[in-house]
């Protein structure tokens, strides 16, 4: 706990000496900040929302990631065939950082959101502010870590409880279901850590993005533009504790099913 | 009528350095219904080979297996393999590992688990149902293997040096208790080791492996009254007498 005081310090200690909030606001504004969470900001809404909205974009985006990643993941794994299949596509575009297709992202799908798609008109639904440009990047960004996760549990599945399970006589689906399934579950919970922790970064780049209108990352940009240093800060260190928070669940889940991993031999 | 019918059996490899390695060549043997056979020979001379072709784990060049007659495709539905070690299954727990192949039969939970539970006892494991692998000894890892091999029911069981990596006397006890077992449940069990003491305290009969290519060289019934007693001079000679046919075949081949 000694060094987030001494960051505070320093912070508290330049903020009086500047005496600026438009440059650097002192500790206790940001903190008045946080502990009104339901405060209108800005006429855009207040944190409760933005962080919903955020988060709702993250979970779709990532459910998606996980629903397309981790079956392709177990057939690349699993056969050949596959894994040369996918392969080459995935050398290519894993180096390219999701966040340089969000202004591709922005041309094609404009912003068009869920909504759109589907025809329906709630003016107040949550799908509204699903932009497909964002879905289509989270998704990007969370998929690999998942997929290629996912290969690596599956392929390095021990040879021995493949054929035990052969000779207990296990079929083709059992094989899947109650080995390779079980046996990789630590690595697809990994990359399903490591896929939400990057998702949840991209989505706070995607809205800053022209054409956003409500989200964390919109706020933060908002707040910028106005000068509002008090309230980008308070958005800042709230993306920082939403994020341990979404890690904290996977990795409770994470646990829960891969405690055998550690100590096996 | 002999129950399993290993018939001319050759099996070649290739290995790192791209050379042709003779692993089997026409490997023919019988093995009675409810027999304890006992295969021996130097470490890596094919044994593992043999029992995974039987097991229908691997597919030979060319010859067959035959099980009552019947020739075996895929894997084999007669036997079941218990392997050298680190086999259970690290995610379930004792009972889960030992009723697996009752739950690959989809018998149900209540009364897979009963029928897990015998095995359970008979192998000594009681109070460990709940236990994961990694909080059992390598002794009782063995045991839960065996009892799995033993609850999956079937009349074969291939066995692949099962105590090898054991203490020698956590691996004489479990030899004990194996044979117990054995009479018990009227199995017929096939049983690699290279381990000359361990092959004439538990076989009806030893087959000496040829290695590289591996053939049967020897083959020798054992009529030591059970149990065998390892200090008794007959057991002696008989040890003598193997550790002699199998130094003749190392310096010749």
């Amino acid at each position: 706990m000694i060094l987030p005081v001494i960051i505070l310090l320093i912070w508290e200690y330049y903020a009086v000496k500047f005496n600026n909030p438009a440059l650097l606001p002192r500790v206790e504004m940001v903190f008045d900040r946080l502990i009104h969470p339901f405060d209108n900001l800005l006429n855009t809404g207040n944190f409760v929302r933005h962080i919903f909205v955020s988060a709702t974009r993250v979970i779709f985006g990532f459910l998606l990631a996980a629903i397309v990643g981790i079956p392709l993941g177990l057939l690349a794994g699993r056969y050949l065939l596959f894994h040369r299949l996918f392969n080459p596509i995935i050398e290519i575009l894993r180096p390219l950082c999701p966040i340089a297709w969000i202004p591709f992202a922005l041309a094609i799908f404009k912003t068009y959101t869920v909504t759109n798609v589907f025809g329906v008109r709630y003016s107040t639904s949550i799908f509204e502010h699903i932009q497909l440009g964002m879905l289509f990047v989270i998704f990007y960004g969370g998929f690999f870590p998942i997929f290629i996760n996912t290969i690596h549990g599956v392929s390095s599945v021990k040879n021995s409880y493949v054929e035990s399970a052969l000779v207990l006589g296990a079929t083709h689906g059992q094989l899947f279901r109650k080995i390779i399934l079980p046996s990789s579950l630590p690595a697809i919970l990994t990359g399903l850590k490591v896929g939400l922790g990057v998702s949840w970064m991209v989505i706070i780049a995607a809205e800053m993005m022209p054409g956003s209108d409500a989200g964390i990352g919109y706020l933060i940009m908002f707040s910028y533009e106005l000068a509002e240093m008090d309230i980008l800060m308070a958005s800042m260190i709230i993306i920082g504790v939403v994020g341990t928070i979404l890690s904290g669940i996977v990795k409770v889940a994470a646990d829960q099913t891969s405690f055998w991993q550690a100590k096996e031999r | 009528m002999a129950f399993l019918n290993v018939d001319q059996i050759n099996k070649h490899f290739i290995n790192e350095r791209k050379e042709e390695i003779n692993a089997l060549s026409d490997l023919t043997f019988l093995c009675h219904d409810g027999e304890f056979l006992c295969l021996l020979g130097p470490t890596g001379c094919g044994k593992t080979t043999i029992l995974r072709i039987i097991s229908g784990l691997e597919q030979p060049d060319n010859g067959q297996v035959l099980v009552n007659e019947q020739g075996v495709h895929g894997i084999n539905q007669e036997s079941t393999l218990v392997f050298q070690q680190y086999s259970l299954f690290p995610w379930r727990n004792v009972i889960d590992n030992i009723a697996f192949g009752l739950e690959m039969r989809n018998i149900n939970r209540t009364k897979r688990y009963a029928r897990a539970q015998e095995f359970i006892d008979l192998v000594g494991l009681r109070g460990f149902e709940k236990a994961f692998p990694y909080e059992l000894s390598g002794g009782m890892q063995q045991r839960a293997a065996i009892a799995r091999a033993l609850a999956y029911d079937k009349r074969l069981i291939l066995m692949d040096e099962p105590f090898g990596a054991l203490d020698e006397r956590t691996r004489h006890r479990l030899q004990e208790e194996l044979l117990n077992i054995w009479r018990q449940q009227r199995k017929t069990i096939i049983f690699v080791t290279h381990n000359i003491d361990e092959a004439i305290f538990l076989a009806d009969r030893i087959l000496i492996m040829h290695d590289r290519p591996g053939y049967v060289e020897n083959e020798l019934k054992i009529v030591l009254p059970r149990p065998r007693d390892r200090k008794s001079p007959d057991f002696i000679k008989l040890h003598i007498g193997i550790r002699e046919v199998l130094e003749d075949m190392l310096n010749s081949g």
